[in-house]
């Protein structure tokens, strides 16, 4: 099947696949400049979204469980570090100075690292196969991806977050030089959240506001319901919580020569304004039942295919996290840039692979190139200073 | 002249260094403040507006009052020539934080963390022995042990050693390139490619040595980079330009020249060496700047010119840092502790490559291999850093 043939006006002949390029309207509060660090759950799953963050996966080379269990040692006492900030010990005459310097002489803190694992690090290599989270296996391929393998999937993932990109690059900095023999990168790509244009929610880089409908952080039992790991699942990964990353491009040449009423029936909102196509502003919820057949949003639009807003679906709404991501050009000359999807979920087979699913055949899958991502599982959080990432799973 | 091996640091002579960096200070400074003397840099913590302590010739450490824990003093150098200032513990010696060539006139923030203890301010001035200040003692629990400086007097013994290793390299190295010449003039490319990796492999296991090698480092085993005609260019010489001609289809005739300028100039070096000599800092910034270029060049792929030989340089390279590490274990056994983590990363990296035999193109190997591959060396790179640090040679009396 061709990738770039608009399947538009030719109606359900494109495969499936495509990844959640809009929710609905409502900004999140700001994100705190430092979150705490010791918690039941890790501070970066409910937290409203850093403006620069980091998606960098790891194939693990511990030889051994012990050098595993080293390896989230290492990791914790790293992240608890870029989190709290300080002034590392100097090195006198014993050796290169223990920190970059890239954010001067006294690490402010606020880097916020959140620790993931995926399916593969329960093979065999580590003695882990029987304590595998319930819902935890690798990425499937979607009918209209186009995966690269060496953008695919990963033992170990982290998510670094923090106010300014050169603190996230200290971050990844000091945590590679120190778990070089533990743990090396399998990918990585940055991404961003543009500030609002001009008020709202930020935009993607298809030009629409792309963001929030998401569950209620604040509702603990929506939260229960929707984001933390749940019945069925082994001892230790209670307080943890399942992550999908689908890195996604964005062809923006073919979509900025699109007209401006087939980009907004393909998203199901107004470009200038956000608001869903029967409404007038960015809050206004989407109205399905006084448009059965779609006339003013389109069945096949992003936003009524991702969330129809029914009873039935409502246990697979997710918790999204969109980033735009900026990486170059390709052989073609054309800009590679696009968007880093996440979505925090209790079960990826009820709640992102349901959406996927619904998202089939939607016209936008023309204008997009899932290449890459995978699924993992986000450890509990480190309840205090003597207690290390994934401790209740290795230790 | 093709390059020489990128990461391979030029030292400047110690005074050099410190006289430079009195001069762009004082440049800086004088062009912000319009020729007014310099003013005392800002305290970047805490301990504002306290006297600076005296450095220099006269009055060395008057003024310093040191506390246990992390501090941040300053420090003005009085003299008028530029100055190293140490603290150093006493009886030992351990240095616990320095300053190197602080200008004359400037001031510069000092941090050290200090237990319990009595403890000195050393000046090293150009030409004059050092001067230690008044013993000062700091009472608290035990702190960070410090390092007891090397001396030039310490790395003479693993010199000598060294020097025996690359001299009994080097007879190997002629011997097996003369193999390899011999191949290429009687037209015999086949064996010539057999022969190439074990004369290279030789090179290889010198790492140490480039450095008092000269120009001729660049000649027997640059790489085309920086050659406006890269690798058709005449200034491309050595094993890689030999390399790339038994890789590339080129024939004896083309290639008979080039064997015998690489023979030639391996038996001149092979013959002027005993005359030049290894700087002893080379020593310790050599343990691990041959795992910087097998970083950069090796494991990219980036130095192969057609042999696909990355492994078995890998491994002639981990030979050549051994012998380093070997020559040096005295000197670095009662100052460096995490010894033991270099030779348990030098032997996780020697049970890895055993593993791979035989050798294959770094490129063909499976992913997870090369992860492991990329992250022994990472982790024995990141642990032999320090002693280039510790057995940087500093004068002590």
């Amino acid at each position: 099947m061709s990738h770039s043939r608009r399947t538009f006006l030719l109606g359900g002949l494109a495969g499936a696949g495509a990844g959640l390029l809009t929710g609905s309207a409502g900004a999140e509060p700001a994100r705190p400049a430092s979150l705490a660090f010791h918690g039941t759950h890790q501070a970066g799953v409910l937290a409203p979204p850093a403006r620069q963050v980091a998606f960098v996966s790891f194939d693990v080379i511990a030889p051994d469980r012990a050098g595993l269990v080293a390896l989230l040692r290492t990791i914790t006492d790293r992240a608890r570090f870029l989190s709290a900030g300080g002034s590392p010990a100097p090195e006198g005459i014993a050796g290169p100075p223990a920190d970059s310097g890239v954010l001067g002489p006294r690490i402010p803190g606020g880097a916020t690292v959140t620790v993931a694992v995926g399916a593969s690090l329960f093979d065999h290599r580590y003695g882990l196969a029987d304590r595998k989270p319930a819902h935890l296996k690798p990425m499937r391929v979607f009918a209209n991806d186009s995966l690269d393998p060496a953008w695919c999937h990963g033992d170990l993932l982290l998510q670094i977050s923090a106010v300014d990109n050169d603190s996230v690059l200290h971050a990844l900095r000091d945590i590679m030089r120190a778990t070089r023999g533990g743990m090396q990168v399998r990918w990585r790509i940055d991404g961003f959240i543009s500030p609002p244009r001009p008020s709202g929610t930020p935009r993607n880089l298809m030009g629409f506001k792309d963001g929030t409908a998401n569950p209620d952080v604040t509702n603990g039992s929506e939260m229960d319901r929707l984001v933390w790991a749940g019945a069925g699942e082994p001892g230790w990964a209670a307080d943890g919580t399942y992550l999908v990353v689908r890195l996604i491009r964005m062809l923006v040449e073919f979509w900025d020569r699109v007209s401006l009423s087939e980009q907004e029936n393909m998203f199901g909102r107004r470009k200038d304004t956000g608001a869903p196509l029967s409404g007038s502003v960015e809050s206004d919820l989407p109205d399905y039942h006084a448009d059965p057949v779609g006339s003013v949003i389109p069945l096949t639009s992003h936003i009524r295919r991702a969330n129809p807003r029914t009873a039935e679906t409502d246990a697979s709404r997710i918790l999204r996290r969109g980033y735009n991501y900026d990486r170059g050009v390709d052989g073609a000359g054309n800009l590679d840039m696009g968007l880093v999807f996440t979505c925090f979920q209790q079960d990826i087979g009820r709640q992102f692979e349901a959406t996927q699913e619904r998202l089939a055949d939607e016209p936008l899958t023309d204008y997009i190139a899932p290449f890459g991502g995978g699924y993992f599982f986000v450890l509990p959080g480190v309840p205090g200073a003597d207690v290390y990432f994934g401790q209740p799973l290795v230790g | 002249m093709s390059s020489t091996h990128p990461t391979r640091r030029r030292l400047l002579a110690g005074g050099v260094v410190a006289v430079a960096a009195a001069v762009v200070a004082g440049v800086l400074v004088f062009a912000r403040d319009g020729g007014a003397p310099p003013a005392p840099a800002a305290a970047p913590a805490a301990a504002p507006a306290a006297e600076p302590v005296v450095a220099g010739t006269s009055n060395c450490g008057k003024g310093w009052a040191p506390h246990a824990g992390d501090q941040t003093v300053q420090v003005v150098n009085r003299g008028t020539a530029a100055t190293d200032v140490e603290v150093v513990a006493i009886p030992s010696g351990a240095v616990h934080g320095e300053l190197e060539g602080l200008g004359a006139g400037l001031t510069r923030p000092l941090r050290v963390v200090l237990g319990g203890g009595d403890y000195a301010i050393r000046c090293g001035v150009e030409d004059v022995s050092p001067i230690t200040g008044p013993v000062v003692h700091v009472a608290g629990p035990p702190g960070p042990a410090g390092v007891v400086p090397v001396t030039a007097n310490d790395l003479a013994g693993p010199l000598e050693q060294y020097t025996g290793y690359v001299t009994t390299g080097l007879t190997t190295l002629v011997r097996r390139t003369t193999e390899l010449r011999d191949a290429v003039r009687a037209g015999d490319l086949g064996k010539a490619r057999s022969a190439w990796l074990p004369a290279h492999l030789a090179y290889v296991r010198l790492g140490a040595a480039y450095g008092a090698f000269g120009d001729a480092d660049g000649a027997i085993d640059g790489d085309p980079g920086g050659l406006p005609r890269g690798v058709a260019d005449p200034g491309f010489t050595g094993f890689r330009r030999l390399e790339h001609g038994l890789w590339h289809g080129q024939s004896a005739k083309q290639l008979t020249p080039v064997a015998d300028k690489l023979a030639a100039d391996v038996a001149a070096l092979r013959k002027s060496f005993p005359r030049s000599q290894i700087d002893p800092r080379d020593l310790g910034l050599r343990a691990h700047e041959i795992f910087e270029d097998v970083d950069r060049e090796t494991l990219t792929g980036g130095a192969d010119q057609g042999s696909h030989s990355e492994l078995a340089e890998v491994a002639a390279s981990l030979d050549a840092t051994k012998e380093l590490v070997g020559v040096l274990r005295l000197v670095l056994t009662t100052r460096y502790p995490r010894l033991s983590e270099v030779d348990s990363g030098m032997a996780r990296l020697a049970s890895l490559l055993a593993g791979l035999r035989p050798y294959r193109p770094l490129g063909s190997l499976p992913r997870a291999d090369r992860a492991r591959l990329n992250g022994s060396v990472g982790d024995l790179v990141e642990k032999l850093a320090p002693i280039a640090v510790i057995c940087a040679p500093r004068r002590t009396s």
